[in-house]
């Protein structure tokens, strides 16, 4: 990946990598290598761009993808315990923010589904419902009902 | 009152620390010393599968009655294994404190050479396995009757003009010729298809890996 690529195609984005890839891991290790990740697909995608949707848009969507992949390939491989299976107590890695609220947020989506957790990050990043159902691949109708259902269980988690 | 999860995003993500991205060095280095310890596992297995099987095949084979397969496949399985062995140790050998480049560069050194013995060898141990299957059925178990002796008597009851050759059918022995033929012919690729069954999966990974790995070296 030439550094020039990496500074104008996606080091401007790399807020939305970062958000995506905190919430689907609890160490900064595990953040990092997601990261690495996510970075080096999109490099080796970008021929795959078509511009039909916004560059950032595109970036949001490979994230989820390889995120969801990379999180797939975890709980497979049994040596490794995943968020999933760790109760919010033993994530004393995941305290990645200098703001505690927002370190609870992210506490509380890491315990949604992996769908769920796109969705409501999607959504806080004011997306509309339909570039959340394109880039989650679903219907837009469901989206507002599902981002209902999800912010009521977090608000459950963070009380 | 309690803040919106709209807000809490809004205002966590103002704060400067809160969007640092990681530096993309090192990138590669947790990946090249995974791919090959993960290799170095497999070929270890690989390794205790042929040694068991060598142990297990003589005496089955001799309690089944076909020794003269169950000995020559004991002394060729440990054959392998010896070699496999010999080619871990270099395995083990290579320097983990290179970067990551040379050090995959000279893992990818060691599976080309690797390949190569094993293709070359291949053509040796297909036929010589096919030979062996062929002296298990034909000679029988030690002692007593030779299978392959009373399969011409047999024949020879029904066609007694065959033309044999030091006591063989002629054909028996052209069909071992042509087996040997064929299996030294294709002994290398039939090696190179079995070992692409066990390892292609993860030789595949290190192509991808250098490739990309040659590609940022370049663009630097």
């Amino acid at each position: 990946m030439s550094s020039d690529f990496y500074t104008v195609s996606i080091l401007p984005y790399s807020g939305i990598i970062i958000k995506i890839c905190r919430a689907y891991t609890n160490s900064q290790e595990d953040f990092e290598d997601y990261y690495q990740e996510v970075c080096l697909q999109i490099w080796r995608s970008k021929d795959n761009f078509k511009e039909q949707s916004e560059w950032s848009t595109w970036i949001y969507r490979l994230s989820l993808n390889v995120c969801l992949t990379l999180l797939k390939k975890k709980k497979n491989n049994k040596q490794h315990n995943t968020l999933d299976y760790l109760p919010p107590e033993a994530m004393e890695d995941s305290r990645a923010f200098s703001d505690e609220s927002l370190n609870q947020l992210y506490d509380a989506i890491r315990q949604l589904s992996e769908i769920d957790r796109g969705v409501i990050l999607l959504y806080l990043e004011e997306k509309s419902y339909q570039e959340i159902a394109d880039i989650i691949g679903t219907n837009a109708n469901n989206i507002g009902v599902r981002i209902k259902r999800i912010k009521e269980r977090l608000k459950k988690i963070l009380a | 009152m309690e803040k919106s999860i709209e807000t809490i995003w809004k205002e966590g993500f103002l704060k400067n620390d809160a969007l640092i991205a990681p530096k993309l060095n090192d990138l590669y280095n947790q990946k090249s010393i995974d791919i090959v310890d993960k290799f170095r596992r497999m070929y270890k297995i690989n390794i205790i599968g042929l040694v068991l099987f060598a142990v297990i095949i003589l005496p089955v084979n001799i309690a089944v009655k076909i020794p003269y397969m169950g000995i020559p496949m004991f002394f060729i399985f440990l054959f392998i294994a010896f070699f496999a062995l010999k080619f871990k140790n270099k395995l083990d050998k290579i320097d983990k404190n290179l970067n990551s480049y040379q050090y995959l560069k000279s893992f990818d050194d060691w599976t080309k050479e690797m390949i190569q013995f094993n293709t070359k060898f291949s053509r040796f141990l297909y036929p010589f396995v096919f030979l062996s299957l062929f002296a298990g059925f034909w000679f029988g178990g030690f002692g007593g009757n030779i299978p392959g002796q009373d399969f011409v008597n047999y024949l020879l009851e029904g066609n007694p003009d065959m033309l044999l050759v030091f006591g063989t059918p002629l054909f028996i022995i052209l069909g071992l010729i042509f087996g040997v033929a064929f299996f030294a012919y294709f002994g290398g690729r039939i090696g190179k298809w079995d070992l692409n069954l066990g390892y292609g999966r993860i030789l595949r990974r290190l192509d991808t890996l250098l490739t990309d790995m040659e590609e940022l070296r370049a663009s630097n």
